[in-house]
């Protein structure tokens, strides 16, 4: 070792060290998780589950088949709401207010925490409903600014181009990766905080997933994103965080590139590299 | 070998094939029969002169239409008490209509074969379509007007024509101003009746009021003198013609030109007349009143009846249904009572529809309409208003019958939609009631639609409990007319099932109205097939827009 | 940790790739320390014919690394390994560069070896210093390639260690082997062929040190390269 060797090296160090500073704690938290429990019935689906996701970053749930992640997701926009048997304690601050407070309007929540699910669901309406759709909700329906939000929430989905022609034409007649950015369009006219994404591209070819996952990466600039899926490679790709979840317990959430090459538990390396415990 | 064939399945494909073939030529047949009947009725039949042998040697000439040929093998014609050759082996039997049911009393007659000495079909025998009496087969004479023959011989065929083409506008006319001006007049009248009972009663009958509804109640009167000056004078020219004519027997009579509809010589007519001819009977039977206690003329009203029936009972158990269907399915906890009330809702579709009808009757038509009645036509009491049977009683019957269709279509289609639509909107922001409004039910459209598509079905050949709760055999009114408010729901309609029932087994003379029968129920057959066409198209049209998500 | 990482995949056929690659690391191993044996003998008893074997004989182990280097893409294009699975393939990567490079040097000593054997007086020298720093060496790199065998580092701390000794060790040949140039010049030619073959064994006990420090990336994901060692000890320890 000499005298020189040394010297690049501190250098080196002091900027990837700065790098993860800039990663870590210049962030924000967006939304809170607190001692959250979840039943179902008398089955307990989540287990005390306590977490911050950071604001504009995206966030990745992996884990195995009913370990609960997606669970978890549903609850950031209470979904789980849906669900009769679904009883939950603890609680969830998004702007350090609980959703589950009994004065949040669940519609209001849902209009700053949008969600997209596992398979494209685009309405049977024209291209340019399914977008205008979370605004004529809010019963605007001003031409001029439907036209606008419509447009602008397409190319903010990488749409635009594809669709500017046929806007009214039927969604169902686009191919299922540009259903996929449809509804992600359709989630982001309305201009959300925080976009809950629930395996978004599980049920798309390789080449429209690379694009979700190109989107993914264009939209954390303004969104906080929290992303359930059951590929790691791509939690790896799209994610800053990355929280591994197991049988409703939350193992270990990290730096998405620590988690992947050196996670702290052995259940997160059993199950990132493949092992069975 | 048996065995691995009835292991292979083939005999269960060859059953189901039977069973399917089965079905399909009992309905062919049934369409078929309806068809060539009904369709048949309107083509002018040749009228044949037979010199026929009375059995005791007099020889008589009768003119009419050969309906049916029947052969029955001699020992059971000598049963029947007809005395037969020994070398007979059959007994051949025509059965002619005669018509000139005014001079002999009956239409039909049976002719043996055998007797008929000669038969043929004379060139100027003349049918005579009267509005009463029904046909009359004869030969033209002369034409009469004001008691003097202005023409006779060859001319006479000629002139007839032309009168009666002028005597026919002439009806028109006057019902024109029987039914829709004074009908309108005697409308009014009732209401401004009807309008001073209500002053009476409510004590405000002051002498102002008064005076206003005898100054409205002249000058109705006014205009009621000059209609009926208008058509006496119209009347009066109308009686004035008639056509002489001679039967089959030689005896002369008299056929006053307004008592005519139409004369025609079948034997003359060529194959073009026929056709026009044809296509005049059946517009006739399409779009006019009926005649002769059902048994002539058109059915109008009763498709009319029918339709209008159908398309209010479909605007009342949609809504109905509909909102039945989503409360079960998106709003109640699942559980013991939404099963209880799954099966009763089934069990309802099984409920013989007379008791309906008498469900109907007693609740809607009494209970409820009696008290409508009491709370809103205190005026017009005794006479009932919404107290007795009626159209919308009928149609409210009729979507109580087939509310259970449409609820367990809606409810399937509902469940068939796939949750993450619902999710999808949900997420966008939407309220419950906004995404099954927005969503939701216009994905459900296709689903409801097939529901009233079988209600349709199902209501269109409803009879029994109609019977009781509006239909009658013949309605002085249609429920649409241009008197306010136009749609007059309290008022009794006509059916076409009622009217097949009616004219088939009711009627006088039920042999004549036969035919008539299968040309009402083919057209019965292409109402239900057009509304269900009609509601097919829109549902599929609407499952082309609102097509699933696949899986 | 449990030392047996390599099993309990849930794809049978990765876990025998895993152990492909790692008993081909060994094999490669066994490979250069008998290289560096046979350089060491070919050295200090002049055996030239000995020498060209150990000079043939070093391509075996460029094939080896070229096909360690092909089964570790393949396996990472194909099964996107993560965490201690990476982390194997990672230091392999390394670990055979470093055999390699071993393997080039104990190819230069038998270089050096050749050189040397026809110049008289090098044949009565017993070279006992030598062969002592070949065997400190040795051992390095043979208790490396154990650690690496069984995948522990609780011996690592004392391996590294053995590098200040094989320093000294080097030091001290230096030192003699200026004394024979200073004492008859012409002893200059083998004393600077002596040394460079001196300098060779001093950088295998750098690898072996190098191997140790890429096995405790595997097993603790943690960088110790570039680290002094105390603060190694220290990281061991601590964590441990």
């Amino acid at each position: 070792m000499t005298v020189e060797q040394t010297r690049t090296h501190t250098i080196d160090m002091k900027s990837i060290l700065r790098g993860r500073e800039n990663a870590t704690e210049s962030n924000e938290i967006a939304i809170k998780v607190e001692n959250l429990n979840l039943f179902y019935g008398q089955k307990q689906a989540l287990h005390a589950i306590n977490m911050e996701i950071p604001k504009k970053k995206v966030t990745a749930y992996i884990g195995p088949s009913g370990c609960g992640k997606s669970t978890l997701l549903r609850c950031i926009n209470r979904m789980n709401d849906l669900v009769d048997s679904a009883r939950i304690e603890g609680e969830i601050l998004l702007d350090n207010q609980n959703i589950y407070d009994k004065s949040v309007n669940v519609a209001a929540l849902r209009r700053r925490v949008g969600m997209v699910f596992q398979k494209p669901n685009p309405f049977p309406k024209s291209i340019f409903e399914n977008v205008a759709y979370g605004l004529r909700i809010q019963g605007i329906n001003d031409k001029r600014t439907l036209d606008e939000t419509v447009e602008n929430a397409l190319r903010g989905a990488a749409l635009w181009d594809e669709v500017k022609d046929r806007l009214n034409d039927n969604a169902l007649g686009l191919s299922g990766g540009q259903q996929q950015r449809l509804v992600i369009a359709r989630a982001i006219a309305i201009e959300p905080e925080v976009l809950l994404l629930d395996e978004p591209a599980s049920a798309l070819d390789p080449i429209s997933t690379l694009k979700i996952e190109e989107l993914i990466n264009e939209l954390k600039v303004k969104y906080t994103i929290v992303i359930v899926t059951h590929n790691m490679q791509q939690a790896a790709r799209v994610s800053d965080f990355t929280a591994f979840m197991y049988m409703g317990d939350l193992i270990e959430i990290g730096n998405t590139s620590q988690l992947f090459t050196n996670p702290k538990k052995k259940q997160t390396e059993d199950y990132i590299t493949g092992r069975y415990g | 070998m048996i065995r691995s064939w009835f292991k292979s399945g083939t005999p269960w494909i060859w059953l189901n094939a039977a069973a399917v073939s089965a079905c399909l030529i009992m309905i062919v047949g049934v369409l078929g029969l309806i068809v060539v009947r009904g369709i048949g009725h309107f083509w002018p039949a040749e009228v044949t002169r037979f010199s026929y042998d009375e059995g005791s040697g007099q020889v008589k000439l009768l003119l009419g239409e050969i309906i049916d040929t029947s052969t029955t093998p001699a020992a059971m014609a000598k049963s029947s008490g007809i005395t037969m050759a020994e070398n007979e082996e059959t007994l051949v039997q025509y059965q002619i209509k005669l018509g000139n049911r005014d001079i002999t009393g009956s239409d039909f007659r049976w002719l043996q074969a055998r007797r008929v000495e000669k038969q043929d079909l004379p060139e100027n025998v003349m049918v005579v379509e009267r509005r009463e009496w029904g046909n009359f087969y004869g030969y033209l004479t002369a034409v009469k007007e004001s008691g003097q023959t202005i023409a006779s011989g060859d001319s006479a065929w000629k002139t007839a024509e032309s009168k009666i083409e002028e005597a026919l506008g002439i009806y028109d006319d006057i019902s024109h101003l029987e039914k829709k001006e004074i009908g309108a007049i005697n409308y009014k009248l009732e209401q401004l009746r009807l309008r001073q009972r209500k002053f009476e009663l409510n004590n405000q009958l002051d002498d102002a009021a008064k005076s206003a509804i005898e100054n409205e109640k002249s000058e109705l009167k006014k205009q009621y003198d000059e209609i009926q000056i208008r058509a006496r004078a119209l009347y009066q020219k109308i009686r004035s013609a008639a056509l002489v004519a001679k039967t089959d027997s030689g005896k002369e009579v008299e056929i006053p030109l307004a008592k005519v509809v139409r004369i025609y010589q079948p034997n003359k007519m060529t194959l073009l007349d026929k056709i026009g001819h044809y296509f005049s009977k059946f517009l006739e039977f399409l779009a006019d009143d009926p005649r002769e206690a059902n048994t002539e003329g058109g059915i109008f009203p009763a498709i009319f009846g029918t339709i209008m029936m159908v398309l209010m009972m479909s605007v009342i158990v949609t809504p109905f249904g509909v909102i039945a269907a989503v409360y079960l399915r998106e709003y109640a906890k699942q559980g013991f009572t939404t099963r209880l009330i799954r099966i009763a809702v089934n069990n309802l579709a099984g409920v013989p529809s007379v008791v309906y009808g008498v469900f109907g009757l007693g609740f809607f038509v009494y209970i409820l309409g009696g008290k409508i009645d009491q709370l809103f036509y205190p005026e017009s009491l005794p006479a009932p208003v919404f107290g007795t049977p009626g159209l919308m009683w009928a149609s409210i019957t009729l979507a109580l019958l087939t509310l259970p269709v449409v609820i367990v279509a809606t409810e399937e289609g509902l469940a068939r939609i796939p949750k993450s639509i619902r999710e999808g909107s949900l997420a966008l922001g939407a309220t419950k009631i906004e995404t099954l409004w927005r969503t939701v039910l216009p994905m459900a459209s296709p689903a409801i639609m097939t529901g009233l598509i079988l209600a349709v079905a199902r209501a269109a050949g409803e009879v029994a409990p109609l019977m009781l709760v509006g239909v009658v055999k013949l309605a002085p009114t249609l429920p649409l007319d241009g008197n306010f408010p136009f749609i007059h729901l309290e008022r009794k309609f006509m059916h076409l099932g009622f009217h097949i029932y009616d004219v088939g087994f009711q009627s006088p003379n039920v042999e004549a109205a036969r035919p008539l029968v299968y040309a009402t129920a083919l057209l019965l057959v292409l109402v239900i097939i057009g509304l269900n066409l009609t509601a097919i198209i829109i549902r599929n049209n609407l499952r082309e827009k609102y097509r699933a998500l696949e899986g | 940790m449990d030392n047996n990482n390599i099993g309990h995949h849930i794809s049978e056929q990765f876990n025998r790739e895993l152990e492909d690659i790692r008993n081909n690391v060994l094999t490669m191993g066994g490979l250069v320390e008998e290289q560096i044996e046979l350089a060491i003998k070919a050295f200090t008893t002049s055996d030239q014919e000995l020498a060209e074997q150990v000079i043939k004989q070093d391509n075996q182990i460029d094939n080896m690394e070229m096909m360690l280097d092909r089964e570790c893409t393949q396996i990472m294009a194909l099964r996107q390994p993560t965490a201690f699975d990476l982390r194997l393939l990672l230091a392999v990567l390394k670990i055979i560069n470093e055999l390699e490079r071993v393997g080039d040097l104990a190819e230069y000593i038998a270089k050096m070896a050749i050189y040397i054997s026809d110049i008289e007086g090098s044949k009565n020298d017993p070279y006992y210093e030598i062969k002592h720093m070949a065997d400190l060496v040795k051992d390095m790199l043979h208790d490396a390639l154990d650690a690496f065998a069984r995948m522990t580092i609780e011996q690592i701390p004392a391996i590294t260690s053995q590098d200040e000794n094989v320093d000294r060790e080097y030091a001290s040949i230096i030192r003699q082997q200026i004394t024979y140039m200073m004492e008859d010049p012409r002893n200059i030619t083998r004393t600077l062929n002596v040394l460079w073959a001196v300098r060779s064994l001093e950088r295998i006990g750098d690898h072996a040190c190098n191997i140790c420090e890429h096995l405790v990336y595997i097993i603790k994901g943690e960088d110790v390269r570039h680290i002094s060692q105390a603060e190694l000890e220290k990281k061991l320890k601590g964590e441990q």
